[in-house]
């Protein structure tokens, strides 16, 4: 799942670096050449491809902890293998993001004990609880989906490493995104309470994969170091807008509403009524639709969302408790790290 | 053919016993998935608990053609009494790895002999499906006992934690060898040689601990000790039983 939508606010970036190895380093991105670990880049290049990097592979490991918690609970023996393979493929493109990310320059350990110590941050779309079974369905369709559709345009960036990653990633999300359709598709076409499960878990997880892609892009984008050095590619309102395009009448199709939705400080949806900005212009093909909640957005960001505390507090659980396998095979190397 | 058809037979009795080992370790070790102290340890693990149950359906296929049974009335469907597993299986670890660890690798050693004994009876769908275990069976314990040696002689630290672990689950590796059926005597069916299968697991597990610095003496119960191979389930397996069917006991009739 996951997908590094919105990581890298380009704060305070200070290119600092001689106007003509600049200059050809730009060239050879205008040329599609990809750039290596070993050749020459800006700093400020490596700095962000590393936070590109990392909050992507943060991303990964704390985003199989809601999925993780219902492999105990899945419905039958093939869903729980699926499940269990799901998972262990999203740690997987953890690890796979971590080496990317520690061949610019961070330790393993270090990036792990930031991520627990909440120096760093995750996907805000992981702050969100998962409180049945159609969520585990609706993280797979909505969530991966638009994973998908964000990491397809990363795959297509300059940094060699994290491009082979995202095609690597890719292929396995498409078998994720794969499950989860097969997934809504038996819901919906299950029992009046399995229907009405699903549309209460779609209800949570729709404006949550609008926002995926993060809030609306800044004027000047596309010249800002983030996309000029291709390491995002695609503005977030034009992957949003295609989301819509391609998820809306799909659901529409599976017979599910697409409401506006209040919810409670538990992520838990207190009022919906079906959205009346919906609705597609036949001409141009473009759905419109009522924006997510950005108070909220910026809220969860801001680490006070629904899960935040748990999600940290697991995946700090699970650093701590592993500190002594680290340590017999490091010999005695390893420390915890203060809480933040 | 039904549920109980099944049930009564001695052979299925016997498969079953591992299945639900299978089914219920790869239950309980798949929790870790996302947990585990290093990423390419997890990712392991994870492929190790998929294992299990993969094995635990490829018996359950055997025994669905068998019975007329689907796989998920066999695994998920079953009253808690109806289950062959040894309490081992289902102990709750608390997320300590040396548990989880020391746990799974008593079991895929018992597992071995059973699955190698099971691939040499004369049903020839039963034993080729053994067959198709056995080498990742026989590679499971070989990443394990060399995790079981890495820990053991790690450092101080880990050597206490394997050796607290491996004390706690002394007692409960016994009821492992449990006859699934009392009317099994010693010398029926496969993997039923209670002190055969026993003294060959010895044999296994004690060079492992030797090269892992740990300590323990294996003990065989009663012969009269009734536990879960004959249904008498430890409330840690009903809590997890209970768990695992949460979702698709809600409707018996739903798809999921």
């Amino acid at each position: 799942m996951s997908g590094a939508a919105n990581p890298v606010a380009p704060a305070e970036i200070t290119i600092d670096e001689d106007p003509d190895r600049l200059a050809e380093f730009e060239q050879r991105i205008a040329d599609g050449v990809l750039i290596e670990p070993g050749d020459w880049m800006p700093e400020a290049y490596r700095l962000l491809q590393l936070r590109m990097a990392e909050h992507h592979a943060n991303s990964e490991i704390v985003g199989a902890l809601p999925e993780g918690e219902w492999i105990t609970r899945a419905p039958g023996m093939l869903r729980k293998l699926a499940l269990t393979a799901k998972v262990q493929d999203e740690v997987g493109h953890g690890q796979m993001l971590y080496r990317v990310s520690q061949e610019l320059g961070k330790s393993r350990d270090d990036m792990l004990r930031d991520l627990v110590t909440g120096k760093t941050k995750y996907h805000n779309c992981f702050n969100y609880p998962c409180p049945t079974w159609a969520d585990i369905a609706m993280v797979q369709w909505l969530i991966d989906g638009a994973a998908i559709m964000n990491q397809k345009t990363l795959a297509d960036g300059a940094y060699g490493p994290y491009v082979r990653t995202m095609n690597r990633i890719n292929m396995e999300e498409a078998f994720h995104f794969k499950s989860g359709e097969d997934m809504v598709l038996t819901l919906m076409s299950g029992t009046k309470a399995q229907k009405a499960m699903t549309q209460e878990a779609f209800d949570r997880w729709w404006t949550i994969a609008l926002a995926f892609f993060g809030p609306h892009d800044k004027p000047g984008a596309e010249d800002m170091p983030a996309m000029r050095w291709r390491m995002k590619i695609e503005r977030n309102d034009s992957l949003r807008q295609r989301f819509v395009n391609r998820f809306a009448p799909a659901a529409i199709d599976l017979g599910l509403v697409i409401n506006v939705v209040t919810k409670n400080e538990q992520g838990l949806v207190t009022s919906a009524t079906p959205d009346e900005q919906l609705g597609v212009d036949e001409s141009t093909g473009q759905w419109s639709f009522t924006e997510p909640d950005w108070d909220e957005f910026w809220k969860v960001i801001r680490g006070h969302g629904p899960c935040n505390a748990q999600r940290l507090a697991l995946r700090r659980f699970s650093y701590e408790q592993g500190a002594w396998v680290r340590r017999a095979i490091a010999h005695g190397a390893v420390v915890t790290p203060p809480a933040a | 053919m039904t549920m109980q058809d099944m049930l009564n037979d001695l052979l299925a009795n016997v498969v079953l016993m591992h299945t639900d080992d299978k089914l219920m370790l790869g239950h309980m070790q798949s929790d870790w998935t996302g947990l585990a102290p290093i990423l390419e340890e997890d990712i392991a693990a994870s492929a190790m608990s998929q294992d299990d149950l993969s094995h635990a359906m490829i018996l359950m296929e055997w025994l669905s053609e068998k019975y007329g049974l689907d796989v998920d009335s066999i695994g998920f469907r079953r009253r808690a009494e109806d289950y062959r597993c040894c309490d081992l299986a289902t102990v709750p670890d608390n997320f300590d790895w040396s548990v989880s660890l020391v746990r799974r690798w008593l079991l895929a050693t018992f597992s071995s002999i059973g699955i190698d004994r099971l691939a040499t009876t004369d049903d020839a769908s039963l034993s080729a499906r053994c067959r198709r275990i056995q080498d990742e069976q026989a590679i499971q314990l070989k990443y394990l006992s060399a995790w079981m040696v890495r820990l053991g002689s790690g450092t101080d630290e880990s050597r206490e934690r394997m050796q607290t672990a491996l004390e706690l689950l002394t007692p409960e590796a016994g009821m492992m060898f449990e006859p699934p059926d009392a009317t099994l005597s010693d010398k029926d069916a496969c993997c039923s040689d209670r002190d055969d299968v026993f003294q060959q697991w010895i044999e296994i597990v004690s060079p492992t601990l030797r090269d892992a610095g740990l300590t323990t003496t294996f003990e065989l119960p009663d012969r009269q000790a009734t536990g879960g191979r004959r249904g008498i389930h430890a409330a840690h397996f009903i809590e997890q039983l209970e768990e695992m069917t949460e979702v698709i006991g809600t409707d018996a009739d739903a798809s999921w």
